[in-house]
C-alpha cells in the first residue's frame, strides 16, 4: 500500500527486488541508478558485506514526476539473498507495492530459485498479501550463461503465472523492461 | 498507508522540540523510511538514505525485541564518540529520530521527545478519528456531518482522480525507463 500524503503533496511506492544470493538485484538497481537523470534519482545506499554481498539492503528514491500536483516517488529496495538474512528479507518486504524476482539462469542454482521464490511467498502471506493479487515480474537473469535454464521453467515448478522478462543486468539487456513493467503493474492496480 | 501526520500541526511540534533540545537535526518518518517533518540542519545530513535506513532498522529491532519475549522496543538510542542518535517510536507507523552532540543532554532529549511524541499520537488520532467518521456517514448519509464534507474538500484540493493519475503516471514511466540502444 502506498504512503500517500495529502498535506505533502507525495505518494510514494515500494519495489523490492527480492530472489536469491548472487542473482543480480544490486546489479540491477545499480543499473537503473546509472541509467536515470540525476536530478530524478537519491543516492544509492549500499550496505556490503565484506564480501560483497549485501547483508541488510540497497535502497534509492526515485522521482517519477509531478502529477496533478503530487510528487510521484518510487523507493526501490533490494533484500539480502543469502538464505541466514531470512529475517532481514521479510522486513524488507513490509510495505511492498510490487516485488520483482531475478532468478539466476544457472541450472545449478535452479533450487535456490525455487526455495527463495517459495520463502518470497511465506514472506508475503506473513504480512496478509495475496500473492495472486499482488504485483510480482519475474526476471531470468544471466541469459548469457552457457545451458540457461528454460523460459518458463520455474513457472511450471511454483505452478505461478506472473509476467517474466529475460535479463543480462550486468550489460543493461532487460533491466529498464523489468522496472518498467512492475511499475506500470503497481499503477495500474492503484486506486485512492 | 495514509499519513494522518497533518503537516502544518506537525511541523510546529517537531521545529518546537528543536528549539527547547537544541539537537543537530529531528526527522519524523513513517515505518517505510519517508520523511513526515524535519528540523534543524537537514543540509549536511541525508535525510532520505537515513529516513530509510532507521526504518530499517527500527524493524529489525523489532523482531529481536520479539525473541526477548517484548512486543517492541519503543526507544533506541545509538552512542557515537561525537554525536548520537536518539530514535523513539510514537506509534505504530511512525519514529521520530533525534541526532545530537552534547551527550549530558540525553535525559532532556528523553523527556521532550516524551512530551512531543504525545502531542503527535493526539494530532494522529484525531485525524484518524476523522476519517473514521467519514467512513461511517459514507455508509449512513443520513447521519452526514461536516467531517465527511471536509474529507471530501481536501481529495477535491488534491485534484487527483484515479483514472488521470495512471494516465499521467503510465506516460511518465515510459519516458523515464528507457531502454538505451
Amino acid at each position: 500500500m502506498p504512503y500517500i500524503s495529502y498535506d505533502k503533496k507525495e505518494i510514494s511506492f515500494k519495489i523490492v527486488y527480492y530472489g536469491p544470493g548472487m542473482s543480480g538485484k544490486t546489479t540491477n538497481l545499480m543499473y537503473i541508478h546509472n541509467s536515470l537523470a540525476e536530478n530524478l534519482r537519491g543516492e544509492l545506499v549500499s550496505l556490503d558485506t565484506e564480501e560483497e554481498r549485501t547483508l541488510f539492503f540497497d535502497f534509492f528514491p526515485l522521482e517519477l514526476g509531478q502529477i496533478a500536483g503530487y510528487d510521484v516517488k518510487f523507493n526501490l529496495y533490494t533484500i539480502p539473498g543469502q538464505i541466514y538474512y531470512e529475517a532481514s528479507r521479510k522486513l524488507m518486504l513490509e510495505g511492498a507495492d510490487g516485488v520483482v524476482f531475478v532468478a539466476d539462469s544457472n541450472p545449478l542454482r535452479f533450487d535456490r530459485n525455487i526455495t527463495s521464490y517459495e520463502m518470497m511467498l511465506d514472506n508475503l502471506a506473513s504480512y496478509h498479501i495475496d500473492a495472486e493479487q499482488f504485483p510480482i515480474v519475474l526476471q531470468y537473469n544471466k541469459r548469457d550463461f552457457p545451458d540457461a535454464i528454460e523460459r518458463g521453467s520455474l513457472e511450471k515448478v511454483l505452478e505461478i503465472q506472473v509476467p517474466s522478462l529475460e535479463a543480462v543486468a550486468t550489460s543493461g539487456e532487460g533491466v529498464m523492461e523489468t522496472i518498467r513493467t512492475i511499475s506500470k503493474m503497481i499503477i495500474e492496480g492503484f486506486e485512492l | 498507508m495514509k499519513d494522518y501526520f497533518i503537516k502544518e500541526k506537525v511541523d510546529p511540534i517537531i521545529s518546537g522540540l528543536c528549539r527547547d533540545i537544541k539537537p543537530i537535526t529531528i526527522l519524523l518518518i513513517t515505518k517505510q523510511g519517508t520523511v513526515i517533518s524535519e528540523a534543524g540542519d537537514t543540509k549536511s545530513i541525508n535525510t532520505t538514505a537515513m529516513a530509510a535506513l532507521t526504518a530499517g532498522m527500527f524493524s529489525a529491532t523489532r523482531e529481536v525485541a520479539k525473541m526477548v519475549g517484548e512486543q517492541q522496543f519503543s526507544i533506541l538510542l545509538q552512542q557515537g564518540e561525537k554525536r548520537h542518535i536518539h530514535i523513539s517510536l510514537v506509534t505504530e507507523d511512525a519514529m521520530m529520530i533525534i541526532v545530537f552532540e552534547d551527550y549530558r543532554r540525553i535525559g532532556m532529549v528523553r523527556v521532550e521527545a516524551k512530551k512531543a511524541g504525545t502531542r503527535l499520537i493526539d494530532i494522529a488520532m484525531a485525524e484518524k478519528a476523522k476519517d473514521t467518521d467519514a467512513a461511517f456517514a459514507a455508509h449512513h448519509p443520513s447521519t452526514s456531518t461536516n467531517t465527511n464534507e471536509n474529507q471530501d474538500a481536501r481529495n477535491k484540493d488534491g485534484k487527483i482522480s484515479t483514472p488521470e493519475f495512471k494516465e499521467y503516471a503510465l506516460n511518465l514511466i515510459d519516458q523515464i525507463f528507457v531502454t538505451k540502444t
